[in-house]
């Protein structure tokens, strides 16, 4: 459920005024989009819409109220609560976290210095991307992560082309393992969230339900995050996000050689996609992984379309018919 | 008669000596003041330093370690920054200052450098917050110096001119 007000804090008062009117369906509010000299947009339901000076949503762009420089300067001093130096790592990577966990990504004047990214200026461009938990979208595949009994979890990992809903899915099913919900009984999850996606925490509090037994190391580099982890929190199930590059692979080996479970994802669309990366192709070729969920979004977001098992057996297979 | 002109004289010398007195306890606090400022400027800058704490958070966290009219004012811009009512940080701050400090003993040069704080604290990045906190140390620390090193003097020179201004128009009444 969407905190209105905890969500429309983060506009200029114009903003705040003009949205706070609108009648929406915060639960299917997907994006807001403040672009300078450009009409004000909202992604609601799967579809585009400009929003009018008349406080209603329309395909018109000519009613569209339009953001100026101002609102977009005072909304930025409102996400950052007054304070950029506070997000500097975040503005590197382009998006901010708020409270509720959505997402504020930012786009401007990159300012490049020894050729990395040092800061972002003149902040033209904001898209709100509202986080949506998904309570019991992991249900269908958590029987399949478990062993029979219920009591042994496999190496998991998720493949998904983007915006189909992985980290949703991955979200849910950290919070089935932590609770004890459809496996014998809860373990500890240790949680790397390198882009603060999976709990987004807001000060340290994890704005996303991930179970009772779960810790989570926020904003922190996957591959030192896993280690770390190990070394501190003695995790049974590690999971991550989004891992691909060299040093993940190699944390990963490490965790798993740990006797720890791992749970990841990947963007990809199916097995012989990953089989073909470079270096995580490796994983699957020494048939490291156990499970393997294969997700889409032709039926809806966070549909699982495939779930095979080490050896390439086809464990699950949706019969949604195209 | 002379009884009352007697004790005349006391109530003049007593009250005028009781202005230098005053004059010389605001100085005094003044620099208590000056160094309560600084400490918790202090604190400011190690919650930026440290662990980049956002300006509402780290006001508030200050407001956790002081008491009087300070505590007062650092709540009152903690307040009026989380009303988001836009106002920018700097406005709020200067207002703050002009409304909240008026029973402190800072001068009017200790609020125009507090003011002056408040400008570029939340501009750019954590390097420049460092800067201007090491620039406002620096003021603060002159201001507390100067004061310190000539308080002595004043204070005597103070308790004196009251004493000798009580006696003075004593002696022009008789």
């Amino acid at each position: 459920m969407i905190k209105k007000d905890e969500l429309l804090r983060i506009f200029s008062v114009q903003l705040r005024t003009i949205l706070s009117r609108i009648n929406l369906d915060y639960g299917n509010l997907q994006e807001i989009r403040l672009r300078i000299n450009a009409p004000l947009m909202v992604v609601y339901d799967n579809r585009e819409f400009f929003v009018s000076t008349k406080y209603q949503l329309t395909d018109q762009v000519q009613e569209a109220f339009i953001i100026t420089k101002n609102e977009i300067r005072e909304t930025m001093e409102y996400i950052s609560n007054y304070s950029l130096y506070a997000f500097e790592d975040e503005i590197r990577q382009g998006f901010i976290t708020i409270q509720g966990g959505h997402r504020v990504g930012i786009a401007g004047k990159v300012i490049v210095e020894d050729n990395r990214i040092k800061s972002i200026k003149h902040i033209s461009f904001i898209n709100v991307r509202l986080s949506h938990q998904v309570k019991g979208c992991a249900n269908l595949v958590v029987p399949y992560i478990a062993s029979d009994d219920k009591r042994n979890i496999y190496h998991t990992l998720i493949i998904s082309p983007p915006r189909c809903g992985k980290t949703t899915l991955l979200r849910d099913i950290i919070r089935h393992l932590s609770n004890g919900e459809g496996v014998a009984e809860g373990v500890t999850v240790g949680v790397v969230d390198e882009r603060s996606e999976i709990a987004a925490c807001y000060m340290g509090i994890p704005q996303n339900e991930l179970g009772i037994r779960t810790d989570i190391l926020d904003c922190c580099p996957k591959a030192d995050g896993m280690m770390m982890l190990i070394r501190s929190m003695s995790p049974q199930i590690i999971a991550v996000d989004e891992i691909g590059s060299r040093e993940d692979i190699e944390a990963i080996e490490y965790v798993i050689n740990c006797g720890c479970k791992l749970i990841a994802t990947v963007h990809g669309n199916s097995v012989d996609d990953i089989k073909n990366k470079p270096i995580l192709g490796r994983l699957v070729r020494e048939k490291i992984f156990e499970r393997y969920i294969v997700m889409d979004n032709r039926k809806n977001i966070g549909c699982v379309e495939e779930i095979y098992d080490a050896r390439g057996t086809l464990l699950y297979k949706d019969n949604y018919d195209r | 008669m002379v009884a009352m002109k007697v004790i005349g004289a006391v109530l003049v010398i007593l009250s005028t000596g009781g202005m230098g007195v005053y004059f010389s306890l605001i100085l005094k606090e003044r620099i208590k003041d000056l160094k309560e400022l600084n400490k918790l400027i202090l604190v400011l800058r190690g919650e930026i330093r440290y662990a980049s704490t956002p300006l509402p958070e780290a006001v508030g966290n200050l407001a956790t370690r002081t008491d009087g009219e300070f505590k007062r004012f650092l709540l009152a811009v903690e307040e009026e920054l989380d009303k988001l009512e836009g106002r920018s940080f700097n406005d709020i701050w200067r207002g703050c200052v002009e409304k909240e400090l008026l029973d402190t003993s800072l001068n009017k040069k200790d609020k125009l450098l507090l003011s002056r704080l408040g400008e570029n604290l939340g501009y750019l990045d954590k390097e420049m917050q460092l800067n201007t906190i090491d620039l406002y140390i620096t003021q603060i620390q002159g201001e507390l110096d100067d004061a310190m090193d000539s308080v002595k003097e004043k204070v005597r020179l103070y308790n004196m001119l009251g004493v000798m201004a009580g006696i003075f128009i004593t002696i022009i009444l008789i």
